[in-house]
């Protein structure tokens, strides 16, 4: 018999935690049915995480897992046109009909899902990306031209942090919508998350001592995102997090990584967030979000 | 001699992309490694690094490229970016000031150099001075700024080590680009 991985019916950064919750109620081994049919709208966040939870099974050499697909049609579309459904079917058993929709850059989907495992695939995000970013940020949600460029280098950091620390694949996807309720203002979204050691492994070599008893998967997101440190001795290191921050810092941008048991938050003015929650249900590797939002008065 | 290096056809030669971004430490040590090779194999005094043609510069191949070569500077040779726009330089800004440091460049092809990074307001003012009256001794510059003599040399010596300037048997100057 499967157990059942509930995916929310309205999936962001925030129901994450019902998922991973669900998720990680018995071993990676078991064999599981992730069941979507009642999902009814999903962040670029929500489909980087169901993605990473079927790799973290299949590498830890767990049963192919089933997946349910959503009942509404809409959002099947929706997350085929995503790219996501092409991704999954090579982790997990797909249940119900998928679209056949190539996956559309041409909408508010900005960057499909795509995998990241190397240098060469954070060449091909950057290069991707810019011609639909400059449309969006500075069309859209009113930011300066320049600012185009800022959020390519942040999406290019956060996709190295795989190559560079996750020790496995990843993915990363893009995309604008609505915040309606957080911020009534549209945003732009950018999603990484991998399967791999996580922030707390990562570090422990060269951190864990410094922290002492501290140390968990909180204090290695404080080091690495408040402290930028790295796992690497090269004083060069660490300088892509805190890149990220001074580009968020200045669009009033917000950044938030789960890893483990642990999330941390650049807590920007318009948002009520949690800057550190420990304690929450393990989830493999790391997820990163960035939200970029429209600027105040900006016709988007 | 001055050298002229262009950064973009290094990419595309040490790293087969079709695209013009330099992101990626990977690609930035595979960068720097041809730099460094043109630099040998040029031998000139002074080499402007042209990234007129490059896309994007992040944070991590800007400090595998412009960080370590001034930190482990190749031979004698003093280097000047140039061709840079306004964002690729805040992402140098950003690396150089991390590592305590700081660099040329020149704005315009026709236009003198300036030091960019970590340059304080002594340091900046004892570059101005240099570059606009020529090369000149610690007390030379000392009587042109109305410093101290120790407060002169300790920044002629800053930005020796720099190598914003170069500093050769007790005078001090600015590199130029050979006419």
């Amino acid at each position: 018999m499967s157990r059942v991985v509930e995916v929310p019916a309205s999936f962001d950064d925030r129901s994450f935690e019902q998922f991973a919750h669900s998720f990680s109620a018995g071993p990676l081994t078991d064999r599981m049915l992730f069941d979507a049919r009642g999902a009814q709208w999903a962040s670029p966040f929500a489909l980087v995480a169901m993605l990473t939870a079927a790799q973290a099974v299949r590498e830890a050499g767990g049963p192919v897992p089933g997946f349910t697909v959503p009942v509404a049609e809409d959002v099947r579309r929706y997350w085929a046109r995503t790219g996501f459904f092409g991704h999954l079917a090579e982790l997990a058993e797909l249940h119900g009909k998928v679209p056949k929709i190539k996956p559309d850059t041409h909408s508010d989907v900005l960057l499909e899902v795509t995998p990241v495992r190397a240098s060469e695939d954070v060449h091909a995000v950057v290069g991707k990306i810019q011609e639909g970013a400059a449309r969006i940020l500075h069309g859209e949600l009113g930011l300066e031209a320049k600012a185009t460029m800022g959020f390519a280098m942040a999406l290019s950091e956060a996709c190295q942090n795989i190559v560079e620390h996750a020790g496995t694949g990843g993915w990363v996807s893009v995309h604008a919508y609505s915040f309606r309720k957080r911020l009534g203002r549209r945003v732009v979204v950018i999603a990484v998350g991998d399967s791999g050691v996580g922030f707390r492994r990562s570090l422990e070599a060269t951190q864990s001592r410094r922290f002492g008893d501290r140390w968990g998967d909180g204090a290695a997101l404080e080091a690495a995102v408040i402290q930028n440190v790295s796992r690497f001795r090269d004083p060069g290191r660490g300088q892509g997090i805190a890149g990220i921050k001074r580009y968020l810092s200045r669009w009033q941008g917000k950044l938030s990584i789960r890893s483990g048991t642990a999330r941390i938050v650049i807590v920007p003015p318009w948002d009520d967030d949690a800057p550190m929650t420990e304690h929450l249900a393990p989830f493999p590797g790391a997820q990163v979000q960035i939200v970029i939002p429209a600027q105040e008065g900006a016709s988007g | 001699m001055t050298q002229t290096i262009r950064v973009e056809r290094l990419l595309r030669e040490s790293v087969q992309t079709p695209y013009c971004d330099l992101v990626t430490r990977s690609t930035g040590r595979a960068v720097r490694t041809s730099i460094q090779q043109a630099l040998v194999a040029g031998g000139a005094s002074l080499a402007m690094l042209d990234f007129s043609e490059v896309g994007l510069v992040d944070f991590s191949c800007a400090d595998e490229i412009i960080a370590k070569l001034l930190l482990d500077p190749p031979g004698e040779t003093y280097l000047v970016l140039q061709g840079l726009r306004e964002e690729q330089l805040e992402a140098i800004e950003h690396v150089l000031e991390h590592h305590d440091i700081a660099v040329l460049v020149c704005d315009s092809p026709a236009g003198a150099a300036r030091p960019v990074g970590r340059v304080s307001p002594d340091l900046r003012t004892a570059f101005f001075t240099l570059q606009a009256e020529g090369p000149t001794t610690a007390d030379g510059l000392a009587l042109q700024t109305g410093w101290t003599l120790s407060r002169t040399t300790e920044v002629l010596e800053t930005m020796a080590r720099l190598r914003l300037i170069r500093a050769d048997s007790g005078s001090y100057a600015v590199p130029q680009p050979a006419a």
